[in-house]
């Protein structure tokens, strides 16, 4: 029992143990890193139009283009080297997952609290109108949006949102409902506090363990879902290719055997969500309360 | 003697965690004559409820039974396979739960939850089976049985469940029944009954019974010998009266200590541990007659239930859902004067939660007032007062968990300015050292406390404050008996040096009648009878009172 | 409990109204449809002749009123593109997705409710502990690239089944449907395990999540404490307990599923309205995407509320009060 013992440090000597979640969380980390530095440590450019060649276009992997370089993972449609082409990919996708994460988490999180805490009308209003949208796939939203907004990078975020904040909302109410119940909030009204030191220092701390949860999971579901957009070719414009947009380039070309267009970022997607929802899942067994011993 | 029924012998169960292996059950030993009734006594954590469930080899992972034998009638059950330890079970060997709420399943009719269990260890037709349960329910004393049978769960009490439960246990006659707890989740009067109905049902059957509790006085009153629990071994163990009367143990003779029954009301309560005794100030002046510093007049609190739309066309359709307003708090008036405790007693659902709510200015009254000193408590929905403060039933809800504790106390005052920032960490410190808990200690959190020190710290919390009047809802029911000696000796002192005003709710009598100078009885939201403490509890006047009072076990260890 | 039905139908109505207005104002406020429907290089004459015939020079609210009139006698207004009535053209197709829908979500609920009871009950073996990556995975791997593999596998590689359309039909009732022929059958499975995929991975992990919860309380410690079997647990207490949220999230996944199918059916190339609706989002035909979305809200209405009607027929504390407790 030392003072360092803080609810944090607990908490990842638990997450430690599980050695699978914790590989998933250097993957992570390491996606990342890749993404943020994709202009330092990729081969190529691929925006930089003046070096691409279509003679190099739909190359296999290990292919040596005209530029003397070996195109490890081949070369797409445009002539563009693969590796590099999801480097700046990935890069795009965690942008859109991260900013579409956080601006619902930001948006959701403050009408659910709201609703919870003040209740009557505001809560009714509230509540019905996210209730609507969940009653709503959150991809069709989206696709609509998208349709009527055009495409860009903003659009898309705006979409992402739109479809996803009503996640965090319902999230946030139910948590913040049932702390409201317990007896440290009443302790703290009782006090009395002044109603912004009840909200910010008492409520909305203990409500952020579910809200983590469900934002690590929409993390990983708005870059799939912006990935799913892109293949259908209503997300970012040609410009600005994500992984989506580099696997739905490809899929033309795969039933005459030029996978790897196709495949290469399929692949690298999938290691990004897949190890983003196995910490996620960490994190959510950690903190189910129901099963804590 | 004859035969025992069961015989257990140095038994062991251990729980392989995180932590490393923590011994729950230690080389315990005992055993039972067919009808005897064993009570099995313990604090929390003493490994008593461990020990029933290791009985039936129902150990929950990651505990295991490592040692021992248990023998139901001669049978060895350690090391029994599944199958032939799943025959037995239900069958010679049963048990009841502590929360009849969570032990039956809301899904599945009462009917068709008995005659499961019957037809898990022997054949019969539909008819026969419900004829055998209808005739079970009748003997745990549910009026209608045939339509007890086609009710669900949650049509019935809490008491009622337990009786339902209570006839599961007893479907085929068993040998040996072990209840965990019965009668904690129950009210007083309802305990009463219950324990009356299980004197007489293991007189008529035969049945051995281990009763499993923290309470000595519901123990002593049903048990023909008692085993106390400590730390997972059983320190003492002989026939009731001889282990209450003259325990051998230390710890034994602080638990009887400890209780508030047994002491002179008002006087300071032997515990287990040091008394820390932080403060001796003298008595304050008793407080003048007419004196109504907080009041209550005609206070009444309504809560309307949500009636949808929906409902309320439905019942212009004459088919109403039935739901209505609760009145929790009907026309109270009461004064408390300076210095004085007043304790609010009464079961669950009489309002006396609400009223103390009311008074703590957290509830707005329905109708009626509430008055400090002529100045309403609350105004606009809000309180409106820093000189009342509230300590609540369970510390370790009463805590924000993420927050530090020296931090819950000192925010209040800092709020509402009442100390300076610099001068925050002092303060919290002096009131650490009042409320008995290591100065130091402000740096950590909640979980890293017990539940009596997190009490402390609550109480810490509400002090912080400068109140002039404590109201306290419950503020030792959830500890354990030694714990809860320590609170109230706190409460007594600080109200002492502090000359602190207080209401202290509780559902518990004899502690009410240790610390009130005058009690109100609450009973469906009205007060009954409003007097001193002696008074009420030597010459009580209400009827309900009377019944409250005889309703509970009491411990005489007076030679007749 | 009349009284929540009718509050239940109350809500449904409601959802219905406002949803319309959302989905009209949505879809007709932005934008101009008009530059679809007529060629660029037509006179001004022309362009104003098609707005009024359209009706779009009328105020938004007038527009409104005029859909949700015609909406409530059946008329959902006439594509802009293929210009033929809406309902006929989405009336066409509905079955084929709702043919894939309900293979795939009722495969995906039986499986997964079976394999996450399991991982839930034993959760420590290795067995448990497969199915959990295999959920995990289901959960994380876009629908779309599922699709891809699956096609590039069977269809490419393998040449097993066909990579797309509905194959032969037989007709049912003056519908026509796929599963009853074997030519039908085998364009209808990869589509249908693509769709299903995601949906057994969530079934897995809503199963376990409440099996785990279930096995832990006292209700199942007292069943076995009364020698109940560990089958008759399973069966009568833990089915009945879990059943609930299983329900809930199966109307919901229901729901989802049919707009999900947008995805499945473009890859699939699957005549179904998911198809229709991705071509009409491209060309922004707006009645077929205002029919579309309402069709679809009016799908979920309809499914949730009955589930709600389901709730009455087994919970008992519904059924009784009208509310959980």
């Amino acid at each position: 029992m030392s003072d360092r013992n803080t609810p944090l440090r607990v908490f990842w000597a638990e997450f430690r143990e599980n050695k699978m979640a914790v590989f998933a969380l250097i993957v992570v980390v390491v996606m990342m890193f890749l993404a943020l530095f994709a202009s330092v440590v990729s081969p190529h450019d691929p925006y930089d139009l003046a070096s691409l060649s279509l003679l190099d276009s739909r190359r296999p992997p290990g292919f040596v283009g005209t530029g003397g370089y070996t195109h490890i993972l081949g070369t797409d449609p445009q002539g563009r080297d693969l590796l590099s082409a999801i480097l700046y990919g990935l890069r795009i996708s965690i942008q859109i997952g991260l900013a579409a994460g956080f601006v619902s988490l930001t948006i959701g999180t403050s009408l659910g609290i709201l609703a919870a805490y003040v209740g009557g009308r505001v809560e009714a209003l509230i509540m019905r109108l996210v209730d609507l949208q969940l009653s709503f796939p959150a991809i069709l939203l989206a696709l609509v949006i998208v349709a009527l907004l055009g495409q860009g990078k903003a659009q898309l975020i705006g979409a992402l949102v739109a479809a996803q904040y009503a996640y965090f909302a319902r999230t946030a109410y139910g948590a913040a409902k049932a702390e409201r119940g317990k007896d440290y909030i009443e302790a703290a009204v009782a006090t009395p506090l002044p109603t912004r030191l009840v909200v910010l220092r008492h409520l909305l701390p203990n409500c952020m363990p579910p809200l983590i949860v469900v934002a690590t999971v929409q993390i990983a579901n708005s870059i799939s879902l912006e990935a799913t957009l892109s293949f259908l070719g209503l997300g970012l414009p040609v410009t600005e290719p994500s992984l989506g947009m580099l696997i739905s380039n490809g899929f033309p070309y795969m039933m005459s055997g030029r996978y790897w267009i196709s495949v290469y970022p399929g692949i690298a997607l999938i290691i990004l969500i897949v190890s983003i929802n196995v910490v996620g899942d960490q994190i959510r067994d950690q903190l189910n309360p129901r099963l804590r011993k | 003697m004859s035969e025992p029924v069961l015989e257990v012998q140095g038994l062991s169960t251990h729980f392989f965690t995180r932590q490393g292996e923590i011994p729950a059950v230690r080389d315990v030993s005992f055993s039972l004559q067919p009808g005897e009734v064993l009570g099995l006594v313990g604090e929390s954590g003493s490994g008593k409820s461990v020990t029933g469930f290791s009985l039936l080899g129902l150990v929950d992972a990651p505990g295991r039974i490592v040692a021992g034998s248990v023998k139901l009638d001669g049978q060895e059950l350690v090391g029994l396979a599944e199958p032939e330890l799943r025959a037995l079970r239900g069958r010679d060997i049963s048990m009841i739960f502590q929360d009849p709420i969570a032990t039956l399943n809301p899904m599945l009719s009462i009917g068709d939850q008995m005659r499961m269990a019957l037809l898990a260890h022997e054949k019969r037709s539909l008819q026969e089976a419900n004829k055998k349960c209808v005739d079970l329910l009748r003997r745990v004393g549910i009026t209608e049985p045939e339509a007890g049978l086609r009710a669900y769960p949650h049509e019935y009490s809490g008491g009622m469940r337990q009786r339902v439960a209570i006839a599961i246990a007893l479907l085929h006659n068993p040998s040996v029944i072990i209840a965990d707890e019965p009668t904690t989740a129950l009210d007083v009067s309802i305990q009463a009954q219950i324990l009356n109905e299980m004197r007489e049902l293991v007189r008529e059957t035969g049945t051995a019974l281990i009763w499993i509790s923290h309470d000595l006085a519901v123990v002593a009153s049903l048990a023909d010998r008692i085993a106390v629990m400590y730390r997972g071994e059983i320190i003492e163990t002989g026939p009731t009266f001889d282990v209450l009367r003259a325990p051998k143990q230390e710890y034994t003779a602080n638990l009887l200590a400890a209780l508030p029954a047994n002491t002179e009301p008002g006087q300071l309560l032997a515990q287990g541990g040091v008394v820390r005794s932080v403060l001796n100030v003298p008595e304050m002046p008793a407080p003048p007659e007419n004196d109504h510093f907080l009041s209550v007049s005609g206070a009444n609190r309504v809560f309307f239930p949500s009636i949808s739309l929906g409902e309320k066309i439905a019942g212009l359709m004459g088919a109403g859902s039935g739901r209505r307003s609760t009145h929790a708090v009907k026309n109270v008036t009461l004064r408390v004067a300076r210095g004085e405790t007043l304790g609010l007693v009464g079961e669950s659902g009489s309002g006396k939660s609400t009223l103390g709510r009311l008074m703590a200015g957290i509830l707005a009254p329905t109708s009626g007032q509430v008055l400090l000193d002529d100045a309403p408590v609350m105004q606009e929905g809000k309180k409106a007062t820093l000189r009342i403060q509230t300590i609540f039933q369970d510390p370790f809800a009463s805590l924000n968990p993420r927050m530090k504790v020296g931090r819950a106390v000192s925010e209040g005052a800092l709020a509402h300015n009442l100390l300076s920032p610099s001068e925050a960490s002092a303060y919290v410190k002096s009131w650490f050292e009042k409320v008995g808990l290591e100065p130091e200690w402000a740096e950590r959190y909640p979980h890293q406390f017990s539940g009596g020190q997190r009490q402390r710290v609550a109480i810490a919390r509400a002090l912080a404050m400068q109140p002039e009047v404590l109201i306290c809802d419950e503020p030792v029911a959830s500890l354990d008996v030694s714990i809860q000696a320590q609170i109230i000796n706190l409460f007594l002192e600080l109200q002492r040096s502090l000359g602190l005003t207080m209401v202290f709710i509780s559902h518990d009598l004899s502690v009410v009648r240790h610390v009130s100078d005058r009690v109100a009885v609450m009973y469906l939201g009205e007060i009954v009878e409003l007097g001193p403490a002696e008074e009420i509890y030597k010459a009580p006047k209400h009827d309900y009172t009377m019944r409250l009072l005889n309703a509970v076990p009491v411990l005489d260890l007076k030679v007749d | 409990m009349l009284g929540f039905i009718i509050q239940r139908l109350l809500q449904a109505v409601g959802v219905m109204c406002v949803m319309s207005v959302i989905v009209f104002c949505g879809v007709y406020a932005i934008g101009n449809p008009i530059d679809i429907v007529i060629p660029p290089e037509a006179t001004e004459e022309i362009r104003l002749d098609a707005i009024r015939r359209l009706g779009l020079d009328r105020p938004l609210y007038e527009q409104y009123f005029i859909f949700v009139g015609n909406l409530l006698q059946g008329d959902l207004g006439r594509s802009f593109v293929y210009n033929v009535p809406v309902l006929e053209l989405i009336g066409g197709r509905l079955p084929a997705t709702l043919e894939l829908v309900l293979i795939s979500v009722v495969t995906a609920t039986v499986i997964g409710v079976t394999l996450g009871i399991y991982a839930g009950y034993r959760p420590d073996s290795w067995v448990s502990k497969s199915i959990m990556a295999i959920s995990v995975l289901g959960f994380s791997v876009p629908s779309f690239w599922v699709g891809l593999i699956l096609i590039l596998t069977f269809a490419v590689n393998l040449g097993w089944l066909p990579a797309g359309g509905r194959g032969d039909t037989v007709e049912v009732l003056g519908v026509a449907w796929s599963f009853p022929t074997a030519d039908g059958l085998s364009h209808i499975v990869l589509p249908a395990i693509n769709l299903a995929l995601f949906k057994l991975a969530m079934m897995i992990r809503l199963a376990r999540a409440g099996t785990r919860e279930i096995m832990l309380t006292d209700t199942i410690k007292f069943a076995r404490a009364a020698g109940l079997s560990e089958g008759t647990v399973l069966r009568r207490h833990l089915l009945k307990l879990i059943s609930i949220p299983i329900i809930t999230v199966f109307g919901l996944e229901l729901g989802s599923t049919l707009a999900f199918a947008v995805v499945t059916e473009t890859i699939f190339s699957w005549p179904g309205v998911g198809k229709l609706i991705i071509d009409s989002i491209a060309v922004l035909d707006r009645p077929v995407m205002v029919a579309y979305l309402i069709l679809v809200a009016f799908l979920f209405v309809t499914i949730n509320f009955i589930i709600d009607v389901v709730f009455i027929l087994i919970d008992p504390r519904v059924r009784h009060s009208g509310q959980y407790e």
